[in-house]
């Protein structure tokens, strides 16, 4: 059978779940309800450093409507959930009295409305024994980790090269604290049923969260049901399951009722995780002619106490180009600060926005026009291992994306470009992320109306997984759009990993692919001694499916339908089983692409600094959907538009406290930011999965920050190397 | 019930007061808690769940609804201050299985993608259209500027808008 998946770019279908989005329909964490709900509110530690001397309770227990209020005093021991794939699993909360971090969970209020609950919390007295916390990176007293993954490159002599480089330039970036924030307050519904517990939950990984549950309160992973259909957005910050879930279980149990936990937006600065801020030191050694002989990156970036997160700033440092000597240092400090966490382009999104900025300080001191440059150290296969690459577009990306932008109009000299009294100034990089695909299951029904159901218990942040899950069932089923419907986001359907590292596509369509295939296939072997079907002794390679008929691909009108099939049969329906796998035998090297071109138009008495256009070129592989991708892209954009030039997490440097927990103050890009954002796909099928699909989430931001710093220099002459670059640094 | 604290004073139960409004043409009468806003009572008394809670500090428009025809923020509104008002939420758009044509633009140009700012992003848009703003791409983009949309969807949003505008005639809800 051949799947007509091989097209480069698939339709641009609407979103199969957009009519429910629109209209209220579609129910997030939060807008699950249960008979006898009870509302929790958590309490947060208003100091970052030293132990619960007393907490009182008695006011708030006595209070209107409060059914308990739950502290480390009286919390039972919990289970920690269990290390995957990503690591390890926060420690479980109340379990002591330490304070670790501003913001740490200290108790929890149940009561019977949510304004009842955030009264009571006004009543709770906390008695803290303070001592001295740690919250400076260049704190001697911090404990220090060097290479915390073993995954530092020491590659050629980059210290020797260094010295003997014809052209050097080094220099320090710094990004800032970044908070996810996502639009949709994390929420937790938690209803228990003697030792059975269902879940709703924000969560980018449903499975984890029922692992985690489980182990914390002792009972068999198959008692607790997750349910999350949707999800109001997460970016990496649903990819754990925190404490905070665990409190709603542990308080649902207390009070033997189901509680619904919403977060605060002042909690989902701490309790959700964030991007930890970098220091990032780099030197580059290249030769006159712009040919990179040394690259040398140290990154040191904040950690928690008693929790483990690595950002992986230098991942790509080592990936990116050609250049024979590279070394790259990973530093983390551990302080009184909650645990960071994955935030969109992880590790890429701040790494390499200092890798692109370095090299265009290099292009300037080459005097070279930095797409040259990027050209001239073309990695054509991969720098560290030697591997062929699987597929890599960048090449394409640089040329379609330069030509469609009008790179070529851009006059070398910074501050050489006006437009009326606005200095205008081009910047680009590259983007680079690493492919991931993990196991998957999924399981295709097909029943007796035609319709085919197709289940797995991934999740749909928002990236349109289950719009291109359809249509991809729909594909290799041969049904039409409207005959399938994909169902995610619940424990009782199949194992499905994370969204998260934009592995989904490629895993979850695998697992769809396979699943779809043996479901024709289960059609084939129900006919196989029938004499009375067409396609009769037929295997998977002589049949063609359309319009929910099977039919020999030598003679097209020899077919039935699948509904005959089962009529005549006498079955209700057929269901297959199928699993990601991911190909060992390509002794290959994958990868995710993108160029990103940007044009800022600054105003030279006040600093104000406006993008006026972005184009991303990407080689996300084959796209499965043009209209959701190409959100996924502009989506992205817009994210590395705040990252360069409006988001930061301002911490109190005496205190831990964090001085802009709200969105009035922790600034995200709003319509007025956004300009037109031009998405241009290229490249090839990723040969590593039968879909071609190679995931487009992430290489979204990657790049995007640095374009934009480097278009901010070519318009001012001024290289500013911290994000966010404010109009303050520019005057 | 009321309690004691240290300082000798009571805890006293909030005041509960009725309040009648209009939901979506709906007549309701409400005894509530004076402190439930609007949003809450929207959500956790009536079940009307498409109006979302982004914030609760009237920062990110997700809880956009239409109150006598003008949107507000219902996580910044007070019920007891909504006696005899009239509510349009999210659900109150379409007509029968109809989508509402602001509703039906944001489908057609992936004007979202987590959904959850959708509502708030929709009820602001029909006011937008029905205060006759939506004359510019400009415009557009500086009055939808009180709804945040995290997962970036803003040109789709601004196309969304600009081809319901266009399509409408008249502009009124």
């Amino acid at each position: 059978m051949t799947v007509e998946t091989v097209r480069m770019v698939g339709p641009p279908v609407d979103r199969v779940d957009g009519p429910l989005k629109v209209t209220g329909a579609a129910h997030y964490p939060a807008d699950f309800s249960f008979p006898n709900l009870a509302h929790a509110v958590l309490v947060q530690s208003t100091v970052a450093a030293g132990r619960i001397r007393r907490i009182s309770t008695r006011l708030a227990e006595s209070a209107p409507g409060v059914l308990a209020v739950i502290t480390h005093e009286i919390a039972p021991r919990l289970g920690r959930g269990p290390t995957t794939s990503l690591g390890v699993a926060p420690p479980p909360p109340l379990q002591d009295d330490r304070i670790l971090h501003h913001g740490q969970h200290i108790a929890v209020v149940v009561a019977e409305t949510p304004e009842q609950a955030a009264a009571a919390v006004r009543l709770l007295e906390v008695d803290y024994e303070l001592t001295e916390p740690l919250l400076d990176l260049d704190d001697p007293q911090a404990e220090r980790i060097t290479n915390p993954s073993w995954r530092d490159i020491h590659r050629g002599d980059a210290g020797a090269a260094l010295a003997s480089a014809e052209v050097r330039v080094e220099a320090t970036y710094t990004t800032a604290t970044e908070t996810n924030n996502p639009l949709g307050l994390f929420a937790t519904i938690a209803a228990w049923e003697g030792d059975t517990l269902t879940v709703h939950d924000t969560t980018q990984w449903p499975y984890n969260v029922r692992a985690t549950l489980a182990a914390a309160f002792g009972v068999p992973e198959d008692r607790v049901r997750v349910i999350a259909p949707f999800i109001g957005g997460a970016f990496g910050a649903g990819l754990r399951t925190w404490p905070h879930v665990v409190l709603a279980a542990l308080a649902a149990r207390w009070v033997n009722r189901p509680v619904k936990l919403v977060l605060n937006r002042a909690q989902m600065f701490t309790s959700v995780g964030y991007r930890p801020s970098s220091v990032q030191h780099l030197k580059i050694g290249a030769t006159h002619t712009g040919e990179l002989v040394a690259l040398d990156h140290e990154s040191i970036e904040p950690l928690s106490l008693e929790d483990n997160y690595l950002e992986g700033l230098t991942r790509a440092t080592p990936l990116l180009y050609e250049c024979p000597n590279v070394t790259t240092r990973q530093r983390q400090v551990r302080l009184n600060v909650a645990c960071p966490t994955w935030m969109r382009g992880p590790g890429e999104a701040p790494g390499v926005y200092a890798l692109e900025c370095i090299l265009d300080e290099l292009a300037y001191e080459l005097n070279m026009n930095p797409l040259e440059v990027r050209l001239r150290n073309y990695a054509e296969t991969h720098p560290q291992s030697g591997l062929p690459w699987t597929s890599k577009g960048l090449r394409a990306c640089y040329e379609q994306g330069a030509e469609r932008f009008g790179w070529s109009r851009r006059t070398a000299e910074p501050r050489s470009m006006r437009e009326g009294r606005m200095l205008v100034g081009l910047g680009m990089a590259s983007a680079y992320y690493p492919y991931f695909q993990f196991p998957t299951q999924a399981r295709a029904t097909l029943d007796r109306a035609g319709t085919a159901l197709v289940r797995s218990a991934a999740t749909d942040i928002g990236t349109g997984t289950y719009t291109i899950m359809t249509q991809v069932s729909a594909e290799v089923l041969g049904l039409p759009i409207d005959r399938v419907r994909f169902e995610l986001g619940d424990t009782t359907m199949p194992p499905a990993p994370q969204q998260g590292g934009s592995n989904l596509a490629a895993s979850l369509g695998s697992a769809v692919h396979a699943a779809c295939m043996k479901l024709v296939q289960a059609f084939l072997d129900v006919v196989r001694d029938d004499p009375g079907s067409p396609v009769q002794g037929c295997s998977l390679e002589d049949v063609t499916v359309a319009d929910g008929r099977i039919s020999r691909a030598d003679a097209p009108e020899r077919g039935e339908e699948y509904t005959d099939i089962l009529e005549r049969h006498g079955l209700a329906e057929l269901t297959a089983d199928g699993e990601s796998a991911i190909r060992q035998d390509l002794d290959l090297a994958p990868g995710i692409f993108g160029a990103k071109f940007a044009e800022v138009h600054i105003d030279p008495d006040l600093g104000l600094i406006r993008v006026a256009r972005i184009v991303a070129a990407i080689d996300g592989g084959h796209i499965l959907n043009e209209k959701t991708a190409t959100s996924q892209i502009i989506g992205g954009t817009v994210g590395g538009i705040g990252m360069a030039l409006l988001e930061e997490t301002v911490s109190d440097p005496r205190t831990g406290r964090i001085a802009n927990a709200t969105f009035g103050d922790y600034l995200v890009p709003v319509n007025a930011d956004v300009p037109d954002i031009e998405v241009i796909f290229v490249g090839e099928a990723e040969p590593l999965n039968p879909l071609g699909v190679k995931g487009v989430g992430e290489i979204a931001i990657v790049g995007v920050a640095p374009a934009i710093a480097n278009a901010v220099f070519h318009a001012t002459g001024q290289r500013i190397r911290s994000l966010p670059i404010t109009l303050d640094q520019l005057l | 019930m009321d309690a004691e604290n240290s300082l000798g004073d009571t805890v006293r139960a909030a005041p509960e007061l009725a309040v009648t409004l209009r939901v979506n043409g709906v007549h309701w009468e409400l005894n509530l808690d004076a402190r439930v806003t609007l949003l809450d009572a929207l959500r956790e008394r009536l079940g009307l769940t498409g109006t979302k809670k982004g914030c609760d500090q009237g920062a990110c428009g997700a809880c956009t609804v239409l109150v006598d025809g003008k949107r507000v923020l219902s996580c910044l509104m007070l019920t007891a201050t909504c006696e005899g008002r009239d509510v349009l939420t999210i659900e109150g758009l379409s007509e029968n299985e109809t989508l509402h044509r602001v509703q039906e633009a944001f489908v057609r140009h992936d004007g979202f993608q987590c959904g959850f700012c959708t509502p708030g992003q929709i009820m602001s848009a029909v006011a937008l259209l029905s205060e006759g703003r939506a004359t510019s791409d400009e415009d557009i983009r500086e009055f939808m500027s009180g709804n945040i949309c995290r997962c970036g969807a803003y040109p789709n949003i601004v196309a969304a808008i600009r081809d319901a505008a266009g399509r409408g005639g008249d502009a009124g809800v």
